[in-house]
């Protein structure tokens, strides 16, 4: 990172005062509460709540599929309300054209681009070699585990070269090694392409293991609670879990979210009571 | 007719169970046929079908009419595939439209198309033009109901991703709506074949001067039933092996 510092003062991404509600009447819900952050050119950044804190409803509003909300999400002078070219998205679920081989896949936001076709293929090459997948380039997707689909869609993302990467728990639903082995992968990824990223996740050991920084989320209404700045060493690997450093940050941050936790944890399980009374 | 392309995958006792029945089938025909119950040539004797068959497949006035029905039948599905494609997407994609016009597709679908023929006549003409007018319209209705049920079972999640790469309308249609919809659509098609090639030879049968529909009418008014038989099978095989190519394609 140090060798970024003169630009890392220009914010690739600014998160100003947003506010989003759900509902009408009696039944507002407020998903997102005055959330304001900034992300900086070439930094590592991830949102960590969690479930009911609002991350991925900020998720869709700063990757402009929920375009209308308060307060402004912006790059450059740029509010965002609509898909913009500069942000890069990839999806929790299972996302890959089960018609479509890797590299079909991959090579899909060129397609819509109108990039010819050789060169499509070429680009498209590049960033499945960077995830590792060169070797399945012809097979589909249904031929492939779900770390390797999900690499897929991270690799059809970077391939349509996005100033910033907004990535919503990509992982989740992965075992636990997988997902230290990718985050691996990610952080190399990131170092190498120093790409902006922005990851929303609610896991903990992910995050402190990926981020230079860290805003932690309060559950309902989603609020900014802190940010927490990782001064852990890079190039970093996963090896960084075993050390001190990690788990004093690992501890620290669990320190805000455990309460933000029971609280939705109390909220759900009254809600289930509730349900279970009416039942 | 549809399973004729599994009989590869069927197991022997299906196959067995299948020759049987149309054995049953043929002995019951050949016996009603010597039985003389019937009146004249009713029920003739599958000999005389057969000869009639072959003297059918030789005949080039046969292939003239199968080329007609065949050509209306194909611009028929063409016309209401591509209409009907079409709204099955815009319906589908759309909330508001669906809501507005859905029990006008609903309700309007399963009735009977023949009853417009003879509007199809006044605007259309006797010739071919009527007949796939008619049979575009009979197709176009279960095309865009499958397309649009289609529609709905699109992961949502493949439509995010079309969106967050900012993909237009058609680039949506084309790349992302229509090959997730591909056995649906396909299913479809197959249905609204089906109907057009009812529809089409319905309305030969009714008002025309070619076409195979045209022909059963001559062969029925010369009382030819060896012949009529004859022509009755080969439109079944015919229309049997259409559906299974379709099928065929249909499968993943």
């Amino acid at each position: 990172m140090a060798s970024n510092m003169n630009q890392s003062a220009e914010a690739a991404l600014v998160i100003d005062d947003v506010v989003k509600r759900f509902g009408r009447g009696q039944e507002i819900v407020t998903a997102v509460d005055h959330v304001s952050f900034t992300v900086k050119q070439g930094e590592f950044v991830s949102v960590i709540g969690p479930s009911g804190c609002g991350k991925s409803t900020l998720f869709n509003i700063i990757g402009g599929l929920l375009g209308d909300y308060e307060g402004a999400v912006k790059i450059g002078d740029e509010r965002i309300s609509a898909p913009h070219p500069a942000v890069g998205m990839v999806f929790q679920e299972e996302s890959t054209f089960p018609w479509r081989t890797v590299i079909d896949n991959v090579a899909f936001p060129l397609e819509l681009q109108g990039v010819a076709k050789s060169e499509r293929m070429d680009r498209a090459h590049h960033f499945i070699d960077m995830v590792g997948l060169a070797s399945f380039e012809k097979a589909f997707p249904s031929q492939l585990s779900g770390g390797m689909k999900q690499r897929v869609s991270i690799a059809r993302t970077l391939v349509s070269q996005p100033k910033i990467l907004l990535m919503d728990e990509p992982f989740a639903a992965l075992d636990e090694q997988t997902r230290l082995l990718l985050g691996d992968k990610i952080t190399q990824i990131q170092q190498q392409l120093n790409q902006t990223t922005l990851l929303i996740t609610h896991n903990l050991t992910e995050a402190v293991q990926l981020s230079d920084r860290i805003v932690v989320m309060t559950y309902r209404p989603g609020r900014v609670k802190r940010i927490v700045n990782i001064d852990l060493p890079r190039p970093r690997t996963s090896d960084v879990v075993g050390s001190d450093a990690f788990g004093h940050y690992v501890a620290e941050i669990w320190n805000d979210l455990r309460e933000e936790a029971s609280r939705g944890m109390a909220d759900s399980e009254s809600a289930a009571s509730r349900r279970a009374a009416h039942g | 007719m549809a399973a004729a392309g599994k009989i590869s995958v069927a197991s022997r006792d299906v196959l067995a169970l299948r020759l049987l029945v149309a054995l049953v089938i043929f002995g019951a025909w050949e016996a009603m046929s010597r039985s003389g119950l019937f009146y004249g040539e009713v029920v003739p004797s599958l000999l005389k079908i057969g000869a009639s068959l072959i003297k059918l497949l030789l005949d080039p006035i046969f292939y003239r009419n199968l080329q007609v029905t065949a050509l209306e039948t194909m611009l028929a599905l063409a016309i209401g595939a591509g209409a009907g494609i079409t709204t099955g997407i815009v319906l589908g994609a759309n909330r508001f439209l669906m809501r507005a016009f859905e029990p006008y597709v609903y309700y309007l679908s399963p009735t009977p198309r023949i009853i417009l023929f003879p509007v199809m006549i006044m605007w259309f003409g006797v010739g071919p033009a009527s007949k796939i007018a008619l049979g575009a319209l009979s197709a176009f209705f279960a095309i865009a109901l499958s397309t649009a049920a289609g529609m709905r079972q699109i992961d949502p999640i493949l439509i995010r991703v079309g969106r967050s790469f900012r993909a237009n309308i058609w680039q949506m249609a084309m790349k992302i709506y229509l090959p997730a919809m591909r056995v649906p659509i396909l299913n479809g098609l197959r249905l609204g074949m089906g109907t057009a090639i009812i529809t089409v030879l319905l309305g030969e049968t009714k008002l025309s001067n070619q076409g195979l529909g045209y022909l059963i009418m001559q062969i029925y008014t010369r009382f030819d039933m060896p012949g009529l038989y004859a022509l009755l099978i080969t439109i079944f095989v015919i229309a049997g092996a259409v559906n299974a190519l379709i099928g065929h394609f249909a499968r993943d």
